[in-house]
Parts: C-alpha cells; structure tokens; sequence
C-alpha cells in the first residue's frame, strides 16, 4: 500500500466519522427545547430534589430524637451532663441509621410532585427573566455614574503614587437597586407555587414539617430554576449534584446534551481529513511549523466552543492584538530585506516610541495632536539612533544577530538607569514620592488612549472590530511594500538576498544596510505607540527587552526566514501568534485553573521558532 | 617595555582595565568597609568560579559562550528537587544530587549540541534562545508534572492551593543540604593562604626536583609566595581579611576543575577541541569529526554548569525554583568576558580574574549608585546594564577584529 493510499483511507475514515457525528448532532440538538429533553430534565431534577429534601429529612429526624432524648433524660432526672450525652447519642444513632438509608427511587409515586415542580419553574422563570430585565436597565442608567467614579479613583491613586492596574472592568455597584413592583409580584407568585411543591415532598416524605420546608426553600428553588439557566446549564449542574442514576436512557442523555459539540467535533474532524488529505500540498506551500502552529490555532477554536467561551469575543480580541502588535512585526521586514537578519536590536526603535510618548503627557498635548506628536518625536529619535546603530552593524557583517540581541538588552538596561533620571515632572509620569517615572504609566483619555481602537469601530454582536487600527496596519503594510517596490526597495532586497551580486551591480551595499536598518528602527518606534494606545499603558524599564523576540517569533511563523520575507508574512505572522496567545489563555485556565500556562506557551512558540529558522540558516555541512 | 608593546597591551586587555578602574571607582564611592568587602567577595567567588569554569571548553572548541549552560543548571535544580524529596541531607545529599546531574545534564548536552551543530556560527544566538526556550519546559515540568502527575511528599516542596512546585526550595531544613560543602572544612583567611602557599610551595619544589620546570621560574614562584605570607604578617594586610572565613573544601573542588580544564587540554580529545575550534574545515580535512567533538564540548560544559549550579545552591540555602537559573548564563558569560577571555580564547585565570573583578563591582555598584546618585536602584540597573553591556562590547569587539583581518570586502561579505 503506497503513501498517498493511507492518506486516502484515513482521510476517507475521517469523513465518514465526521458525518455520522454531524448525523448524531443535528438529530439531538432540537431535542433539548423538545419533549425529549424536557423528560430528561424533569427526570434529573426531581432527583435532585428528592436527594437534597432527603438531606433535610435526616435533620428533622435528629431534630425529633434529639427532643425525645431531651423529653426522657429530663423525665429519668438526670443532670446537664446526662441530658447532654444522651442528646449527642440519640444524634448519633439517628444519623448512622438514616444517612446509610438508601430510597428505593423507583418506589415513589412522584407525579405530584412532577406537576408542582414544573409550575414552579414557570413561575420561577417569569421572576427571574423580570428581574435581569431591571438589573440590566439599573445598570444601564448607572454605567455613567460608575465610569466617573472609576476615572475619580484612577485620579486618586495617581496622585497618591499607587501603581494603577493595568486591566479594570467597571462594575455597577448594585447595593442601591430596588426590586420593582413587577419583580414583587412576580416573586410572591413562585412563592406560592412552592407551597404546592412543598405539599407534594411531604406527602413523600410525611417527617417534614412547616419549618423544615421553609429551611429548604432556598435550597429547592435554586435547584428548580436560577438565573441565566439554559438545558446545558441545568444539564450539569443536575450531573454534578450526582443525580445521573435516575436517567433511563443516560447515553441518549448524553448525546442529546453535547450535541452542539458533537457537531464542532465533525467539523474538526473535517479539517484533519483535510490537512490529511493535502498534507503535502500544504507542507510545501506553508512548511511544517506553520501547519503546526495553525492546526493548533483551530485546535484552540475547538476547544474554546467545547468549553462554551464567547469565540467571537476571542476572535475580536485577538483581531486588537494583532493590530496593536502588526507594526513591531512589519519592523523586521527592512531589517531582513536589507541583510541584516531578524532586528533583534528592535528596543532600540521601541525605546525611542516610548519617549515621544512621554514627551506627549509632559506636554499635555491632548488627542490626535498628541498621539501625531509622539510619533514624530520616535520617528526623529529612533532614525538618528538607527542611522548609528546602522553604522554598527555595517561593520559586524555576519555576526548580527548576537550583536544586535545584546546591543538591546545593554540599551534596555542603559534605558532603565535613564528612566530614573530623565528630568520629566508630571505626576502622571513620576512617583510622587520617590524617584524616577512609573513602571507603567496609564493613559486616559486626555492623552492617546485606544485613538486607533475607537476610530470608526463598530460592532457585531460580541464582535467588534478595530477599523482604525486595521487600517492603519494595512496603511502601514502598504507603504512599507511600496517601499519594496521602489528602487531603493529593490536594490536592498538584492543586498540582502545576494550581497556579493548587489557590490558587483554597484549598489552601495553599506548605504542599502543602513537604510534598512534605520527603516526597521522607526517603525519600531511607531511600533510601540501603536501599541501602547491600544492597551492603554505604556510600560518602561525591562518590558521592551522581550519585545524584539516576540516580533521577530511573529513573522517566523508566518513563513518568513532569516533571509526573505514578505508583508503576507507579517499580517499571516501576527494573526497566528496573537491568535494562539488570546485564546490559549481563557483555554488554559479551563483546563489547569489559574495556572500561568499560556505564558508558558508563548515562551515554548515564541522560541522555538526562532530556533527552527536558526536551524534553517545555517550549518547544513559537517564542518 | 616598549611604546607599541604598551598599546597593544592596553588595547588586548581593554575590557579588563576599564573594569579594574570602574570597581576601584565604585569602591571609593560605596563608603563600605574594606573587611566586608572582602568578606562579600570570598563568599560570592566560591558560589560562582565553578560556573564560569564550566565555560572554557566549549570556548577553545569555537562555540563562543555557552549560554545554554542554564539548562545545566536546570539539570541541578531537577537533581536538588528530588534529593530533597528522598530527604537525603548533608553530605550525601549534595553527592547524590551530583551523581544524579549527571546523566540529565549529560543528556541535555547531548541534545544541545546535536542541535548546535544545526546552526555553526550562530552558536551563542542559537544558546541563548534555547536557554530560553527549556525554561518554557522546566515551567511545565516544574507546574504541571512535578507535584501534580508524579505527587511529591517531602513538606515545602508543594503548597497547598497552588499549582505545581513551591517558588522557593529550602535547604536549610534538616532534609536540605546547606553548606554541605562548604561548612566540611572552614578555616579564617590567614590559615587558608598559609595551606594554600605550602601546597603550592610543596608542587614548585617537587616539579623542580624532577626537573620538569624552569629552576628560576620556580624560585621566583617561591619568593613570591613567601612575600604573600610575610605580607599578611603586616596587622593592616591581614586586618582586611579580618572577617573572611574560606571554605577549603569548595575552593578545592574549583582548584579541581582547574587542573582539569588544564590536564584535558594535554589529552587527544583535548587538542581535537582546539584543532575545531581554530578551523573547522581544516579540523574536518584533517579527519576529526567536528560535529561529536562539539558535542563532547557542549555535554562536559553542561555537566560542569550543572555541578557548579549544585555549590551555588549548596551554599545559598535556597532557590528560587522557577528564577535560580535564568541569569547564569548571562553573569557567568559577563564575568568570563570580563576576565580578558574573548569568545575564542579564554583560560583558568582569564575566568577567575573576571568573577573576581565582576563580582567586586556586584557587591559595590548598588551602594556606589545610592551615594553618586541618591538612589540604590541606579545601581542595580547599572550592574545589570554591566553584564550585558560587556557581552555585547565583547561580541563587537571580537566581530570587529575578525573583520579587519580579512580586509578583503568580499570575503567579508560571504560570511
């Protein structure tokens, strides 16, 4: 059997699996509003029910021996400690007899009890669709308010010196709500349906009195309905309080509760019968780690819907980050085109961003004119530092990388000792107290904060989408590949593919190099801004010293080497890793709770691909 | 000595020169006692001259700075982590862990110079990205599988509630193994340099008889050694090494690895290291396989590192389990840099001087920045803008040379 045989057969057994999944999905999943999923409900939820009143029916048979053992120490004459010890031994005794006692579920006539529960949960519905309703128009009509006072308390703490976090979400405080008259009504109506429910328990279990169901009020009505249930909402939390012994039929149960997942499964299941199918076609337009890292990216997607995470609302985000970040990738196209490999030296560029952003808040200059004027400054900075760094490098041919990696880190150290004692003054930059300038310094909305996020954005559902800051990365992409086009484009690509050639033709090899590298500097530089808008933080000191790897691991991953690239590269690139990164997180954190595994992550994609390219450029004889 | 000889001296040993000025300077300004100082200094050189050592090989066989050497000391750290698990302390604990380091760090060398071979010329690069790249892995080892796949017992090692391996690992406890090397045989300063002298005085003696050195070279040797003693008999000498207390045993374990670097240049393997390291093509031609040669490089460099990452923790009493080892490579390749070794020579005292001179400048640059500068933090910066700077004054400079060489343009393009 040849190569290309098995592949058929496999990609052959991958779609016949795909379809009888997508058969199994599509046939369960109307059956959750339908009478099917309705039994199947009604059926866990009666269970729960009788399990968690059986807890309360314990209690209420301690509670009578408990008394009756009180009744008789008391009668026999016995003293506070008799009556104590034979209190604790009746508890004993009732407990160990009736905790170990199972009922025999199938006995029970539960169909009162069916009908009581199941007008409840109208009842309990109506309520509680009422009362998101008015929570949601509290909310709206005080998002303001709490808006303000959230921007108040930034103020505070800025003047203060605390250290502002970097990630905040406005929450309403909801201490003033008032339920409204509907909600009231509402709510006594399911309260009477309890009663019935009650009357119904107690005929199953006649030891319940009045006190006892109203303790298990509480506990009933949340099993019954809470807010925001839907079947698979009710489905697990039914499962987990152990109810999945009263399923008749637990594998049609199964199916019909992970029917939307069944469905995602036959679509996965497509796509690796498509990858098998055209492996080779795929492995040669697109190289093995890009198949790895993109499979995994649609692994990710999978994993996201199985785990029932907002993908949209994942796939806007990393929409943003790719924005925010395309620019620092587009820097390393001078900078391979031009010969002087990957600009791990890039926080050069980057630093020089961060003081025209500093510059901007030491001014005050509010708005575009500012985020305008902070570019500039970068742009003038960083073409002066590249043009020297440029020099440098014209001088170290072939040792680049090395060089430029420990160049940055010594600028990024050198930086650090300068962020103590550049002389800014505005309290948003410096500690009050203390010296130096902030770690990370906010911005607001006096400065540049989200300019390019918020410009002509707008929304999709959960989707929403950057257009400003797409479009300036496409704007941005465009020119750099007009640049490309341009004469002096092309003479530097030709230095870089072949500087030998390029001297042979007269290009000024040297001037070419510096070119690219001062190129690859200012878009650094813009870089950073672009970046520090769209989080809404600038951070100084050791954040930048990471960066360059982080852009250079980007556009590797778009299929560029340490040789050739191209501007698909970057935006391919970028998508990719921010991709991989933005909903590796939310995963992560399902799967291992509060781990720091997606940063883990970045560090294993982020270098080893640069690994693999390094492998690739060099090295191939034996000596 | 003439004028020329004068320059060329000053610029071979730049780095060095400019580094004795920079630690005198900071030393004036820190305001800290000589004694403490010196104190510092002892303490800090026996931890860290292992590791530095550990470098030289794969030096002289061409492959710049191993910075991969982290991953031995990642090795180390795996090694400590279980011989506290088994609770085996002391002594036997730190020759356990030795034992144990061996094979994983010899491992992870293999792998590393495998692929090391796939990117020559980019081998520093090539380390130092890897060193970042295992770190990924020795986070998922340490917060996925250690302590939650393969439960551990020991108390300390795993807090509840939190995922994975401790942050810190003490030794100090009773299951540690803290000074377990250096507490077998301290003596005060004067007692040391007394040993030390004998013995050397003893070695010059017996060489000479046996007629294998030099009999005025050997004498001066002697002479010279007698005046360190008769120097320390001065109250104001020997009042600054008042508080120093040497721990023999450590200091002879570096001595070890000395005479080792030394011995195994003399051997086959040895010269085959040098040949590599000098020309690859020439070294293939002449029917040396390259590629096995840089492997043994990179795995003795890498058992090393990881031996010299055990005396580390051995004498700190603990460990930050997910930090120890992320700066080895970089203060290890700094201070060797520093010594006057370039990324193609380096020697015993190339790397002893530079953990000497960079370790002096660590113990006084951050009170130096508080009294130049009002701010302990400027120091703290400076010294790390000092590590990398010099790495990467060094690769210039080394770069730089290698350039004006082949004056030829397009022999230096080709490359």
């Amino acid at each position: 059997m040849t190569k290309n045989k098995v592949q058929r057969i496999v990609a052959v057994i991958l779609v016949i699996a795909s379809i009888a999944l997508a058969v199994l999905g599509f046939v369960n999943l109307p059956k959750r509003e339908a009478a099917e999923g309705q039994k199947i409900l009604t059926d866990l939820r009666i269970r729960t029910l009788l399990n968690a009143t059986g807890d309360g029916v314990v209690e209420s048979y301690v509670a009578i021996a408990k008394k009756d053992a009180t009744a008789a120490a008391k009668a026999a004459g016995g003293g506070m400690s008799a009556i104590r010890e034979a209190v604790a031994k009746a508890e004993e005794e009732t407990r160990a007899k009736y905790s170990n006692a199972t009922t025999d579920y199938a006995a029970l006539d539960t169909s009162a009890l069916e009908a009581a529960v199941a007008e409840d949960e109208v009842r309990l519905k109506a309520y509680y669709t009422a009362a998101y309703v008015a929570e949601q128009a509290y909310i709206d009509e005080h998002m303001a308010e709490a808006e303000a006072a959230a921007a108040a308390e930034r103020e505070a703490k800025i003047a203060a010196g605390e250290d502002v976090p970097a990630e905040e979400t406005i929450t309403v405080d909801m201490s003033g709500f008032v339920a409204t008259e509907e909600m009231t009504g509402l709510l006594a109506k399911a309260d009477q349906a309890y009663e019935p429910v009650g009357a119904a328990l107690q005929g199953i279990y006649p030891v319940l009195d009045a006190s006892a169901l109203s303790t298990l009020k509480g506990t009933i009505q949340d099993i019954v309905y809470q807010q925001g249930d839907d079947f698979t909402v009710q489905y697990d939390r039914y499962m987990a309080a152990g109810s999945g012994a009263a399923l008749e039929n637990p594998v049609s149960a199964f199916l019909v509760r992970y029917a939307d997942d069944l469905l995602y499964g036959a679509l996965a299941l497509l796509v690796c019968a498509a990858v098998v199918l055209f492996y080779e076609l795929l492995a040669r337009k697109l190289g093995i780690p890009r198949i790895i890292i993109g499979l995994f990216f649609i692994l990710l997607c999978f994993m996201s819907l199985w785990y029932d995470l907002s993908l949209s609302t994942l796939l806007s985000n990393t929409l943003v980050r790719m924005g925010m970040n395309s620019i620092m990738v587009l820097a390393m196209v001078p900078g391979i085109q031009c010969g002087i490999s990957l600009n791990l030296g890039l926080p050069i560029g980057l630093v020089a961003g961060l003081i025209g952003g500093l510059m901007t808040i030491e001014l005050g200059i509010p708005g575009w004119g500012g985020f305008l004027f902070a570019i500039l400054v970068g742009i003038v900075i960083a073409a002066v530092c590249g043009w020297m760094y440029g020099h440098l490098l014209n001088r170290l041919k072939g040792e680049e990388m090395s060089v430029t990696t420990y160049v940055g880190f010594s600028i990024v150290s050198l930086m650090c000792i300068a962020w103590l004692v550049l002389p800014f003054t505005s309290l948003k930059l410096r500690w009050p107290l203390g010296t130096g300038l902030r770690n990370t310094i906010g911005l607001d909305g006096t400065n540049f904060r989200h300019i390019l996020d918020d410009l002509l954005a707008f929304q999709i559902g959960d989707f929403v989408v950057p257009t400003g800051l797409l479009l300036f990365m496409l704007v941005c992409c465009f020119l750099v590949w007009l640049f490309t086009r341009s004469k002096t484009g092309v003479a530097m690509s030709a230095v870089g593919n072949n500087p030998r050639f390029a001297e042979a033709t007269g290009i000024n090899v040297d001037k070419m190099r510096l070119v690219g590298t001062v190129l690859s500097t200012v878009l650094g530089a813009v870089g950073i801004l672009v970046y520090s808008q769209s989080y809404g933080f600038m951070q100084l000191y050791t954040a930048p010293r990471q960066m360059g790897f982080i852009a250079a691991s980007a556009i590797l991953i778009g299929g560029a080497s340490t040789s050739r690239c191209k501007i698909s590269h970057v935006l391919i690139g970028t998508f990719l890793f921010q991709g991989v990164l933005t909903l590796g997180m939310p995963v992560a954190n399902m799967l291992v709770p509060g781990s720091t595994i997606s940063e883990t992550l970045r560090i294993l994609i982020s270098n080893g691909i640069i690994l693999y390219a390094l492998t690739k450029s060099g090295g191939e004889s034996r000596a | 000595m003439r004028k020329t000889d004068v320059r060329t001296f000053l610029r071979n040993n730049a780095v060095t020169i400019m580094f004795v000025a920079l630690c005198l300077v900071c030393m004036v300004y820190s305001g800290q006692s000589i004694p403490y100082v010196m104190y510092e200094l002892f303490g800090r050189l026996s931890r860290n001259a292992f590791i530095v050592l550990a470098l030289i090989i794969p030096i002289v066989a061409g492959m710049g700075i191993n910075f991969a050497i982290t991953i031995g000391a990642m090795a180390a750290q795996i090694a400590c982590l279980w011989v506290i698990e088994w609770g085996v302390s002391g002594l036997p604990g730190l020759l356990l862990a030795a034992g144990m380091s061996v094979p994983i760090a010899a491992f992870f060398g293999f792998l590393i110079g495998k692929l090391l071979n796939k990117m020559k010329g980019q081998e520093m690069i090539g380390g130092l990205i890897l060193g970042y790249f295992a770190n990924g892995l020795y986070q998922l080892l340490f917060l996925f599988i250690f302590g939650n796949l393969i439960p551990l017992k020991a108390p300390g090692l795993v807090i509840k509630g939190s995922v994975g391996v401790a942050n810190t690992i003490d030794l100090s406890t009773e299951r540690g193994f803290k000074y377990a090397l250096d507490g077998l045989w301290r003596v005060d300063f004067g007692t040391g340099l007394y040993i030390v002298c004998g013995v050397l005085a003893l070695a010059t003696i017996v060489s000479m008889l046996l007629k294998k050195s030099n009999v005025k070279r050997g004498a001066i040797t002697l002479v010279g050694l007698a005046a360190c003693c008769g120097l320390y008999q001065i109250p104001a000498v020997s009042g600054l090494f008042a508080m120093v207390q040497v721990p023999m045993a450590t200091f002879l374990v570096v001595g070890a690895l000395c005479l080792f670097n030394l011995g195994l240049m003399k051997t086959r393997i040895g010269q085959q290291f040098r040949a590599v390291g000098q020309n690859r093509t020439v070294a293939n031609a002449s029917g040396i396989n390259v590629d096995r040669v840089r492997v043994i490089a990179i795995v003795i460099s890498t058992v090393l590192a990881s031996w010299g990452q055990l005396i580390f923790v051995q004498n700190m009493g603990s460990f930050q389990t997910y930090g120890a080892h992320e700066q080895v490579g970089l203060y290890a390749g700094a201070a060797i840099l520093v010594g006057g070794a370039s990324i193609r020579r380096a020697t015993n005292s190339q790397a002893l001087l530079g953990c000497i001179l960079f370790h002096l400048l660590f113990i006084v640059a951050p009170s130096a920045g508080k009294n130049l500068f009002g701010d302990a933090a400027i120091g703290e910066y400076f010294r790390v803008f000092i590590s990398y700077g010099v790495i990467a004054l060094a690769l210039v400079m080394h770069a730089w040379s290698g350039i004006q060489k082949k004056k030829n343009p397009a022999e230096a393009l080709r490359n």
